[in-house]
Formats: structure tokens, sequence, C-alpha cells
């Protein structure tokens, strides 16, 4: 046994590649996730209507406002604050009618709406959280004492009512918020380790020697290599999609065929991915470690399961170079935001971008020689 | 039709293959001997194309190695088919590879390698024989001028080793160009033309009965005896001799000139009591390689 754990230890001495991702791949990771992991979001993008433009009204906002919480902009009616959810330039959304401080001085407890996103959990929780404080007595309490010389005549507990209004998921259905990303996520591993090792694996079993050796071209090689693929993942979609839908009440699409086009680019993004993994590594057992390497960090920081609100502005970039952040935003757009295809379409380009450059990186990479 | 010249490669500041030239003809068997890691392997993958040299000229048929892909094929040293396709599979794939549809020709090939029994058995299920008859297969499949084997017999039983240079030998008739590597000098001696590597550099060449002349004025003595420790050292220690060489129960002793008969039957006869005479006797390939390599071994 002594012996075995020896030849082991060594044999794992000799692979400085697969050492430095044992040692460098945790510290990264660890140190990435400690800055950027952070549940309470900032300046979510909130867009408003206040027809009422008082000191109250001002009060409320600044409130939102100072908290660093939401950053607020100001569109024309009610009906563009929804529209701004739903084209996700904004989280939140907040109305305020005319009427507020006529309602509010007559004691009438005027009405005011909240607006959420419903398609990103934990930030709708964060923000009912939230917007509840702007009830709170630090700021209602300006509400009674408006006047210092008119009588306090506020009798409710509460001088206004705050109405949260989730969109798009109305009853905030778990199923709604995760099962669209875990297509994604899905497609993610089986794509990254399906074709991950596939140049590996002919070079370790030297079948690449003879297949170098044969007039073919490096874009018909690496061309021929991921098509394949790419069918098969995308019948695999498919296959888990329906499986959603059939045992989840998952949500049919605004589009069938967005959903297709979706489908089909991000299929292409995670095959070419992988095949460029695999022209990287030298052994399967590297190409393994560099494909967790990528999705570990893609479901944690594309806003799937924490909003990207609530990682830092420094390292939110690295949430736009992850693909699945795109495949996130149109994923929810389709299923559930109901978002129009012009609110998408830097989404659906981003993941076509990836696909050239990776496919491009992998003719690149690929050499006719061993 | 094939011509190289200057081919040089280094791994990691260790030079494999050093300055070497070579100019084969039509229809030949070329034969490169050497020990291992003499840079045999190194030299067949820089004329295939699939490393690159690090100076040097290669010409396949009149062509860079990239544009003279269609006129050669490629057997590698380990079984390079796919394990988890048929024998039909293989087949099919390499002759598409060089874009080959005809059935017929792959069929026949099949047959000339006694693989039509096997053709939807799995690669990876065929006896090491069988698996270098389909890796030849395959190599054959785009009806190549050249074939470039990297030791096609190493591993090989005799029996199948015969064939096998049987069907090279057919391969040259049909004025197919054939390129070996091999460490066995019986092989050797069935090429039409020779080259000695060792340690990189290119030692000597020529046909099988003229390379012979590498050794310069050289001569073989043999004589019947079990092998001797003691003697061996002996003679080891002693002056003019260049290589001692134990076959069973005769022992080839190569001197230089100047050692004669006498002397050497003197050195003999201190260790044995009563030795066999010794015969004079003509150098053989195997003398070759040894003396050459040992002498290269000793200089470098």
């Amino acid at each position: 046994m002594r012996a075995m754990i020896k030849k082991e230890l060594l044999q794992l001495r000799r692979d400085p590649r697969l050492i430095g991702l044992i040692v460098v791949m945790p510290l990264v990771l660890l140190i990435l996730f400690g800055v950027a992991l952070k549940l309470e979001p900032q300046n979510v993008k909130m867009a408003y209507v206040d027809k009422d433009h008082s000191y109250f009204t001002d009060l409320i906002k600044t409130s939102l406002w100072t908290d660093g919480y939401f950053e607020l902009y100001e569109v024309t009616s009610k009906a563009k604050i929804i529209e701004e959810i739903r084209a996700g330039r904004a989280k939140a959304g907040l109305y305020i009618d005319g009427s507020f401080s006529e309602l509010l001085t007559e004691n009438k407890q005027p009405h005011v709406t909240f607006y959420v996103d419903g398609t990103m959990p934990s930030l709708t929780t964060a923000m009912k959280y939230q917007s509840a404080s702007t009830t709170d007595e630090s700021v209602t309490n300006d509400m009674y004492f408006s006047d210092p010389d008119a009588p306090n005549i506020v009798i409710a507990d509460t001088p206004f009512i705050m109405d949260t209004q989730v969109l798009f998921n109305p009853d905030e259905k778990e199923t709604w918020f995760f099962l669209p990303g875990v297509i994604g996520v899905l497609i993610m591993q089986i794509a990254l380790i399906l074709t991950g090792i596939t140049v590996v694996r002919e070079r370790e079993k030297q079948t690449l020697e003879q297949l170098l050796v044969t007039p073919i071209s490096k874009t018909n090689f690496i061309i021929g290599k991921l098509l394949p693929y790419v069918l098969i993942a995308l019948l695999d979609f498919y296959f888990i999609l329906a499986v959603g839908w059939g045992l989840f009440e998952l949500p049919q699409p605004s589009s069938h065929l967005l959903l297709f086009v979706l489908a089909l680019v991000y299929v292409a993004v995670m095959i070419s991915l992988g095949l460029l993994i695999s022209l990287f590594a030298k052994t399967q057992q590297q190409a393994m470690f560099i494909a967790i390497f990528i999705i570990v960090p893609s479901i944690l920081l594309s806003g799937f399961i924490f909003p990207l609100e609530a990682i830092p502005e420094a390292v939110r970039y690295i949430s736009y170079m992850i693909p699945f952040t795109y495949f996130v935003e149109i994923i929810r757009g389709l299923l559930i935001k109901q978002t129009l295809l012009i609110d998408l379409l830097y989404a659906y380009g981003a993941l076509l971008g990836f696909v050239v450059v990776f496919v491009t990186g992998s003719i690149m990479k690929f050499r006719k020689t061993l | 039709m094939i011509h190289a010249a200057g081919l040089t490669k280094c791994f990691n500041g260790h030079t494999a293959v050093n300055a070497i030239s070579l100019d084969i003809a039509k229809g030949q068997i070329f034969g490169l001997l050497g020990p291992n890691a003499a840079g045999k392997t190194t030299t067949i993958r820089m004329l295939c194309g699939i490393i690159e040299a690090d100076a040097g000229e290669i010409l396949i048929d009149e062509m860079r190695v990239a544009q003279a892909k269609m006129g050669f094929g490629y057997v590698a040293q380990s079984f390079g088919q796919y394990e988890e396709l048929s024998v039909w599979e293989n087949l099919q794939f390499y002759a598409q590879m060089y874009g080959v549809n005809d059935e017929q020709r792959l069929h026949l090939l099949l047959q000339r390698y006694a693989l039509e029994p096997f053709k939807d058995q799995m690669a990876g299920a065929l006896s090491g024989g069988y698996q270098r008859r389909l890796a030849l297969a395959c190599a054959l499949a785009h009806d190549p001028k050249i074939l470039f084997l990297d030791e096609p017999t190493a591993g090989i039983d005799p029996v199948t080793r015969k064939l096998l240079w049987d069907d090279f030998y057919q391969l040259s008739a049909q004025r197919k160009t054939l390129f070996v590597t091999t460490h066995y000098m019986e092989e050797a001696q069935r090429c039409h033309q020779l080259a000695f590597m060792a340690a990189g550099n290119m030692i000597a060449t020529g046909t099988p009965d003229t390379i012979k002349e590498a050794l310069g004025e050289v001569k073989v003595y043999t004589t019947q005896t079990p092998y001797l420790p003691a003697l061996h050292h002996v003679l080891r220690e002693s002056e003019g001799i260049v290589l001692i060489n134990q076959f069973g129960t005769e022992l080839r002793v190569i001197v230089k000139p100047e050692v004669t008969l006498t002397s050497l039957e003197n050195i003999i006869n201190d260790v044995i009591d009563q030795p066999t005479p010794l015969q004079i006797s003509e150098p053989n390939l195997e003398d070759v390689f040894i003396a050459l390599t040992q002498d290269k071994a000793v200089t470098a």
C-alpha cells in the first residue's frame, strides 16, 4: 500500500499544470467569491414615476437612495416602469400618484406602488425587505410633523401604504426562479465535459498522431469536432426543457423561434469553449479541472443565484465575461418576463461573440503538429 | 521521392536529430536503423509533417510536406486507430479523410490483410498483429505513393513479420516508396537502402552490403564457446578489439587489422583450456550496428 501511495504522489508531482490547477484554482475562486458574493444588492436600478413631486414623496425617494441600495431614475408613466423592468434596464419600480400629498394631509393613507422583478429570487426578497424600511418611523416622522404650525392630524399607524407588486412571477414560484437557469447549468456541464476531453483523449490514445498526418484542414478539424456535439447538446437541451415543462409547470416561451436560437447559440458557445479547453489541456484530468474552474464561477457570478447587483462594480465585469450570464438574462426574458427581442439583442450578440471568439481561438490554438 | 537536407530538431535544449540529410528514390525500401532514442521516430514524424523541424528542408515527391499529404501514408509506432470503431469503420474513416469512397478498394485491402473476417469487430479487440494489419490497411486506403512505417513489426511474431515484409516487397514492386524504421537486423537486411542513426546523427548510409564498409578495415573471428565473463573481460581489456559479440555458443570478435590471429588465440588460450580454433568471418549487420552505436557512445 505504501508503494501505491508513493507512486500516486510521484505521478501527481510530475504534472505541474495539475498542481497549478489544484493550488491556484481554489485560491483564485476563494478570493473572487470572497470579494464578489454579497447578498445585499447595491445600486439596484429603479424606475420611478412621481406625479406628486412634493416634499413628502421626496422623503420616500431619498430614503430609497440613501442606503445606496437603489439608484432611481425617472420615467414618464406607470406602463413605462413595467416596460423598463421587462427590458431588464431596471429591477425595481416606484409609482407615486399625483394625489399623494393631498391624501396624506387628509390622513387618508395614500398608496404607493413598489414594483419588483420577480425573476430574481434573492433580489426580490431583499428588495421587498428594503422597501419596507421606507415606512419606518425615521422616514414617516417628518410626515406627521410636516408643518410645525399645523396641528398633528395624522392618526393612522402609518401615514401611507406601500403596495409591493412582484412582476412576472406574482406567486414567487421557486421553479420559475431557478429552473430556466438550471437548464443552462446542465447544458454547460454536459457540453464542457463532453467536448473538454475530445481532443485530449485523441492525444492520450495516440489517435491524434495518425489523424494529423491526413490532409484535413484546421478549420475542418475544428468544425468537424464541434458540429456533432452541438447537435447532441441541442437535443439534450430540449429534452431537459421538455422534462421541465412536464414536471414543473415551466412557462412556455414568448417565442419558440427565439428560444431555439438561444439554445443553438448557447450550446455552440459551450461546445466551442469545451473544445478550447481540450486544446489547452494536456491530460483528461486537466481538462476536467479547467471545466470545473469555469462552471463554478459561472453559476455563482452570473446572476443566476446571487443578483448581479450584489456583486461589487469592480468585479462585476467578470460577470459580463461569463456566457452563462447572458443565457440567464435571455431565458428569463423569454420564459418569464416576455421581454421584447430588441431588449435581448445585446445578450444574443454577446453569446454570438463568444462563439466567434472560442471557435477562432480553437482554430488558432490547434496545431497540425504533435 | 523523399528528400531531406540538414534536418534538425531540438527538445528542451537536447538535440534529438542533428542536421541529417537523406535522398530516397522511388520504389525503394529505405530502412532507418538505430538504437532506441537515436532520433528515428522524430525523423519520421518530421518527414510526415507532424513535428516541425527546427531547421532543414523536406521535399516529398518534390512538394512541401503540407502539400504532399495526399501522396503518403503513415503508420505510427503505437496503435493509432479508434478502438471503439470497427475495423470497417476505421478503414472507411481514414479513406474518407482523403476523400476516398471506393468501397471496392477498401474490401480488397481487407482481403489483402486478412481482415475480412474481423470486419465488424471493434479495433480495440483485435490482437496486436491484426491491429498492425489494420493500421497498414488504413495507411494504404488512399493508395499513397509513399508509406512511412515507424517500427512496423515491433512486438510482432516472426510469422506475421514475414507476411508483412512480403507485403512490403509487393508494395515496392508496385513502385511505392517505403520508409521503415527498425532495430531488427534481419529486417535491415531486407531493405534496399539503409541509414544508421545514433544519438541524433546519421553515421552511415548505404545498401546492406556496402554499409559494412562503415566499420572501416576490420577482421572478424568466431569461435565456439559458451558465455564466459572472464574471457569477455580479458578481451575488453586488450588492445585493438572493436567489438565482442556473443551469439549463444558463438563468440564473435571484431578486431582492428593489426591484431593477428595468434595474438587473439593467445588471449583466449589464457582463459580457456581447449578452445575451438578461431574461424575468419565477415562482419554482419548487427556487428556494424553495435560497433557503430557503441563507437558513437564512446566518442560522444
